[in-house]
């Protein structure tokens, strides 16, 4: 964790991950004056103009020009300062993926991109605002490390701990409203590595973004039922936690994946290629939102439209586990 | 309500004598030189009932195996499945009808083996370390496969436990690289299995601190919770899961050895 950050536990109840991550960066910003802050005329929407209050001149808007907005982000990289750029991620990930992918992956630059309003987050927004594909663009990129926080408070730890990653980094986040999972902010966020939400035997959920705080819910309904779910928040999909998933496979033997995000090439389908390498054995689903263009609606809604709430996730778990991990039913030749 | 009889005769016969097989395997020196050669069954059973078990020696082998045997050499035939449990937890009932005392190579071959199983006994408390390993192993094997049977057996609180259960492993083991034996439990199905279920990691698993945690738990040297407290034994997994299994195994030891003025 950065030293000298100040924003406090008790200020995620009250702000949104786009806030905390406003906040984050302007403290940063005052302590090392090569942060440059970007955006592509949603200063206000994605909060990064919280930055452009304290420190205007090393604020950038570009209007709206998206491709040129990370065109100008590689080429201060370039010059030695550290750009963070935020706009909606349905900008980031489809209009701008050229300029992500050769401008700045290419080259392996020092870029940090906060996509705000990601998923069905917007939702009553329409399609043309949904970003259901933007994890399986940008985990394809070569060089980019993506990272779906949970909620604000990891959001600032992710912010934190991308600044001091090399490279660039893909920060996924909704557009704010959603409630915090964590209790604390020093509960161990590492790039790279899952964080274990809770410990179970029985079936693991693996989780990003704010399905995590929908797998919590989950549990404590199936917990009531006998079951022992474990939670892994896996909010990198990349570099991915292969050891935590090969564990939780090895140990549990079934695993649900839940992504805001179309299930093709998202979470789940990052998850089921480890499994697939490590050559183990396991019943396993996928939720999350299905190979469509999402329909219309408030997120909440359309979080249990797509059974990828805690109603949804426990009507999965429950199906699964009637799904057969062990091919020997033969219950008379014990020994 | 399941015949509390009827359910340790189970054990009995499912979870204790199969074990003369382990301690053949593990006593080699059992049966030396003529007597090696010595082949034939010995069958236990209830007089007018299909419940019983045979052993059957076979060209250097043993195997104890459920059921009835249409020509046994020798046959100790119990009046009733509570005379069977006496003579097998070291009581005393009514002796069986013995056929086939004549063949006297037969019975000496299975007789050592018949006082290995008294190893089980909460008054046998071998010296040797050799024997407390093999007093640990049997219980271990003996307790999961008892579990097992108390479920199948219809006992009605282990029926309502099991029956609500994913698949779990519920794991004893010693360690570092002691014996272990373990019951899977899946939807009022289960089974035992002796080593580590490999497949799976165990729902609980409980551990005990080397040959000597183990002896002094399983030979009821010492109060399980105090061995807890001592680090003899440790416990992973739910708690509230772990002292169910506990008390599940303090069900088959009163049903095997009923506590005084209790039956």
């Amino acid at each position: 964790m950065a030293e000298g950050m100040t924003w406090s536990i008790e200020e995620a109840d009250k702000l949104t991950q786009a806030e905390i991550y406003g906040q984050v960066l302007t403290q940063m910003g005052e302590r090392d004056n090569k942060i440059i802050a970007m955006t592509a005329d949603l200063a206000k929407s994605t909060k990064i103009g919280a930055f452009n209050v304290k420190f205007p001149d090393r604020f950038i808007n570009m209007g709206i020009a998206e491709n040129s907005l990370f065109g100008v982000a590689a080429g201060l990289a370039l010059a030695g300062y550290k750009p963070v750029v935020s706009t909606f991620a349905v900008f980031t990930a489809l209009r701008s993926a050229e300029q992500v992918r050769t401008d700045i992956c290419y080259q392996n630059l020092n870029v940090k991109i906060i996509a705000t309003h990601a998923g069905i987050s917007f939702g009553q927004a329409g399609s043309t605002h949904h970003c259901t594909e933007d994890i399986a663009v940008m985990r394809s990129f070569a060089n980019m490390t993506v990272i779906v926080p949970a909620d604000g408070i990891e959001t600032g730890n992710a912010v934190e701990a991308a600044m001091n990653w090399p490279g660039p980094v893909y920060i996924r986040i909704g557009r704010g409203f959603e409630p915090p999972v964590h209790t604390r902010r020093d509960y161990g966020f590492q790039i790279g590595k899952a964080v274990t939400m809770r410990e179970g035997m029985d079936v693991t959920i693996i989780c990003c973004g704010v399905t995590v705080l929908q797998a919590v819910r989950a549990a404590r309904v199936l917990e009531g039922q006998g079951l022992s779910v474990r939670i892994l928040n896996l909010h990198t999909i990349k570099p991915i936690d292969k050891e935590a998933i090969i564990k939780a496979v090895t140990e549990t033997r079934r695993i649900v994946t839940v992504e805001e995000h179309n299930v093709e090439c998202g979470l789940g389908s990052a998850v089921a290629d480890v499994i697939v390498e490590s050559g183990k054995a396991c019943a396993f689903k996928k939720l999350g939102i299905p190979d469509v263009f999402a329909i219309v609606g408030y997120p909440e809604d359309l979080y249990n439209y797509y059974k990828i709430d805690a109603d949804g996730i426990v009507a999965a778990i429950s199906e699964l586990m009637g799904k057969e991990i062990e091919e020997d039913e033969n219950w008379d030749d014990e020994t | 309500m399941a015949d509390k009889i009827l359910l340790a005769n189970r054990i009995v016969l499912r979870s204790v004598l199969p074990l003369m097989k382990v301690y053949y395997h593990e006593v080699p020196g059992i049966h030396s030189g003529w007597l090696k050669k010595v082949d034939g069954v010995i069958q236990f059973s209830i007089k007018g009932t299909d419940t019983g078990a045979y052993i059957e020696f076979k060209d250097g082998e043993i195997d104890v195996l459920q059921g009835v045997h249409s020509s046994p050499h020798i046959h100790f035939a119990f009046k009733t499945a509570d005379d069977m449990n006496k003579m097998f937890t070291g009581k005393v009932g009514r002796p069986p009808s013995i056929k086939g005392l004549s063949n006297i190579k037969l019975l000496l071959k299975m007789l050592p083996l018949l006082l290995g199983l008294t190893l089980l006994l909460p008054n046998k408390q071998p010296k040797k370390d050799d024997l407390r390993l093999l007093k640990v192993k049997l219980t271990l094997f003996m307790v999961m496969n008892a579990l097992s049977q108390l479920n199948k057996g219809g006992d009605e609180d282990m029926r309502a436990w099991t029956s609500k259960m994913p698949d779990r492993i519920f794991q004893l083991s010693v360690q570092p690289d002691g014996p272990a034996a373990y019951l899977r439990v899946k939807a009022g199905n289960s089974k035992s299995g002796r080593g580590l279920y490999a497949r799976k990691a165990p729902f609980i698993h409980m551990i005990f601190n080397g040959l000597d945690g183990a002896y002094k738990v399983l030979a009821q040297n010492k109060d399980t919770v105090k061995a807890m407290g001592d680090g003899d034994v440790r416990v992973e997994g739910s708690p509230e899961y772990a002292g169910t299994l506990g008390s599940f195994m303090i069900r088959v030891q009163n049903l095997l050895i009923p506590p005084k003025g209790k039956k």
